[in-house]
């Protein structure tokens, strides 16, 4: 559990971040592409606003929408293996003509196409469903497949417990540890879709303070202020990081449990 | 001298908790050295310990290791020792054969490993096995070529981890027999770890007793079955997957432990699995307490509750992910209608009737022994409080001391009218039966009727 703590650490300064901002992140502080120094400590961005209080805003808006999307796609994926792993005959087989269609369709195409039709936010958990839940699907019908036989599912059997309370209460708990990894991963996709929509101008949309926008907007003056691409840039990397150290670290520690 | 020194040798766990608490070993050069203890005292951590070999989560926090007079240190120096220097035939020792590799490419990973007469010496036709790969071999010849693995070029010290319980007879007298000769002709020391007083008593030099194992089996005793019919089964024939039994007709009584022997792959565990109703192809009838056995799925509640089934690999009958107490409750829950707080107490009282204390309890069963474990899925099929217990091999690998405490529980039980029909290899359980079925073939014949001679009379 140790392991957990640097993680919630990132995750509430991602979240709170803004708290701390010396500027408001929508206001025109300065002229635009200052360097470093003074009263904009990373400088101004394309507009002239504090490049520091728009990275310490951008990301909460993004880790929400990432968290609802890795949310939302395990959840489908998980109930989808465990149906498709445990009722076996059509329920698989239909499961699995539908994620096989998924996953040959190139995700980011499926995004775009989506978000067209809908708003970015919602695009997002869209796609990220389209493209996360099938692979979540199928590993946990795997699992849940060799589940089946495993003595613990005929013991339960021989208690005579529903199937609902056998898949709930005995074969979700015995791999917690996967679903877990699958939900890092998920949330993972949805960051970079997010990500992705918002460079391709469907996510948030201008004043908002958003990294990816940031690095959208501020691309163009990258050589007068390169902190204002590179502090958005790095907040995305170490985020992903943290994600997937603790993700091993948890491995880990399921190892020498 | 080749000899093996260990002093004051301290393992905790990840919580701090220690495992082994100031080992002193002391294996001179062409001796045999066991060491014994009940289940969970931490027989194999010592090995593991030594070798420098701990699963991850285990520390070694103390302590030294010395090989002829020089320390051992932790790291690579241990990795040069134990390539250069010992043997390990490991607890379950096939599943440490590469599975696609063949024989040959397995042998000749050791220096010495494919010489012929040394095959020969071991039963094995190296005409016949080199170019196998595991999955075609036998579970015995599996189990040889570990062995000749493990005894390739003949270590300075050989460890074995509890040969009598994974390996078949036949390779256990191979096993006894090479330990023998490794003394006379000197080639080098042999530390042994195992929890049958037998085998150790008949090869060892010197024995370290992690705890007090009692010194041999005793029998529980237990009253007299009555007259009440609890199992009635009248022609059972099960044909699936293969012809297994044929019009088989038996009865089990109150109070009453009847075994069935058979070799193994004669298809005891598919009865007692058919009885469980987790195998629906049989034919003939079934009858607990009067009433006619439903597979599963129809199964009544009063059935379900009235029979509970034991399966032979505890550790596979334990959800990885449940506490032991809460596995044991929720049996108690489910089968019982407890309230949450009843049914915990409930699992709890069991637990200690097992000798298991609450702490050991809280734990996993990734973090439990074999026996601790074997004991855990006791408990929970006698918190039910059934009318008929199908035990498969309920004792095989428990140490004498534990056995006798599991048919101590199973005794008490017995004695209140608990009915137990076990399928079993272990003569310390065959002595406690009421009756013997022996499985000859595809028939049942009842072999024995010994009251007078069993429980009180054998002490």
């Amino acid at each position: 559990m140790r392991s957990a703590w640097p993680t919630a650490a990132v995750f509430a300064v991602v979240l709170a971040g803004g708290l701390l901002a010396p500027h408001d992140p929508v206001a025109v502080s300065g002229l635009p592409f200052t360097a470093p120094g003074g009263d904009h400590l990373l400088g101004t961005d394309v507009l002239g606003r504090d490049v520091l209080s728009r990275s310490l805003t951008g990301g909460a808006g993004l880790v929400v929408l990432a968290a609802l999307a890795g949310a939302v796609t395990c959840g489908i994926g998980v109930a989808c293996g465990l149906v498709a792993g445990w009722r076996g005959g059509w329920a698989n087989r239909v499961i699995t003509a539908v994620a096989d269609v998924l996953t040959a369709v190139p995700v980011l195409l499926v995004a775009l196409v989506i978000a067209i039709a809908v708003p970015g936010p919602v695009a997002v958990v869209a796609a990220t469903v389209a493209g996360g839940a099938p692979l979540t699907a199928q590993i946990v019908r795997d699992a849940t497949r060799s589940a089946k036989s495993a003595g613990w599912a005929d013991a339960a059997r021989c208690r005579g417990e529903t199937t609902a309370a056998l898949l709930v209460r005995e074969v979700l708990p015995a791999m917690s540890g996967l679903v877990v990894a699958e939900a890092g991963l998920r949330f993972v996709l949805g960051l970079q879709l997010a990500c992705t929509l918002t460079l391709l101008g469907f996510g948030a949309q201008p004043p908002a303070a958003d990294w990816a926008l940031m690095l959208r907007e501020n691309l163009p003056g990258a050589a007068a202020n390169p902190s204002a691409v590179a502090a958005p840039a790095l907040l995305l990397a170490t985020l992903a990081c943290v994600v997937a150290l603790a993700l091993r670290s948890r491995r880990d520690a399921e190892v020498t449990a | 001298m080749t000899d093996l020194t260990v002093r004051g040798l301290i393992v905790h766990d990840g919580r701090g908790r220690a495992v082994l608490s100031g080992i002193d070993l002391d294996v001179p050069a062409h001796s045999v050295v066991a060491v014994t203890g009940p289940s969970g005292s931490g027989k194999s951590t010592v090995l593991k310990a030594v070798l420098d070999v701990l699963p991850p989560g285990l520390r070694r926090t103390g302590g030294e290791v010395r090989w002829a007079g020089a320390p051992v240190a932790p790291g690579r120096a241990a990795v040069r020792w134990r390539r250069r220097c010992t043997g390990l035939l490991a607890q379950d020792p096939v599943s440490t054969l590469n599975p696609l590799w063949t024989v040959e490419r397995l042998l000749s990973e050791v220096e010495g490993g494919a010489d012929a007469a040394r095959l020969h010496a071991l039963d094995l036709d190296p005409a016949e096995v080199l170019q196998r790969r595991p999955h075609q071999l036998s579970g015995g010849q599996a189990q040889r070529v570990a062995l000749a693995r493990a005894t390739a070029g003949d270590p300075a010290l050989l460890l074995l981890d509890e040969p009598t319980s994974s390996l078949d007879a036949d390779t256990t007298r191979l096993v006894a027999d090479l330990v023998r000769r490794r003394r006379e002709e000197g080639l080098g020391a042999t530390l042994l770890i195992s929890h049958d007083h037998e085998f150790v008593s008949a090869l060892a030099d010197h024995v370290v007793d992690l705890g007090s194992t009692g010194s041999g089996f005793t029998p529980p005793a237990a009253p007299p079955p009555e007259d009440d019919v609890v199992l009635h089964v009248d022609a059972l024939g099960i044909a699936h997957p293969v012809p297994l039994l044929h019009d088989a007709t038996f009865e089990v009584r109150r109070g009453e432990l009847v075994v069935v022997v058979g070799p193994s792959g004669s298809g005891k565990t598919t009865l007692l699995r058919a009885l469980a109703g987790l195998h629906e192809q049989y034919t003939g009838l079934v009858e607990v307490g009067g009433t006619a056995l439903a597979p599963l799925p129809r199964r009544s509640r009063e059935h379900l509750r009235a029979v509970q089934y034991l399966p032979q690999d505890p550790f596979a009958a334990l959800n990885p992910a449940h506490r032991a107490t809460s596995a044991v409750a929720r049996a108690a829950r489910v089968l019982l209608g407890l309230s949450r707080d009843r049914a915990t107490s409930a699992a709890l009282e069991l637990l200690a009737a097992v000798r298991l204390d609450a702490a050991t309890g809280h734990r996993r069963p990734r973090q439990l022994s074999g026996g601790q474990r074997q004991r855990v899925v006791l408990a929970r099929a006698l918190v039910a409080e059934p009318r008929l217990l199908l035990a498969d091999e309920p004792t095989s690998a428990l140490d004498d001391r534990t056995a006798e405490a599991v048919l101590g529980v199973l005794a008490d039980h017995r004695a209140r009218g608990l009915a137990v029909l076990a399928a079993t290899h272990d003569p310390r359980l065959v002595r406690c039966a009421d009756r013997v079925l022996r499985w000859r073939h595809d028939a049942l014949s009842d072999e024995t009727t010994r009251h007078p001679t069993r429980g009180g009379t054998t002490r």
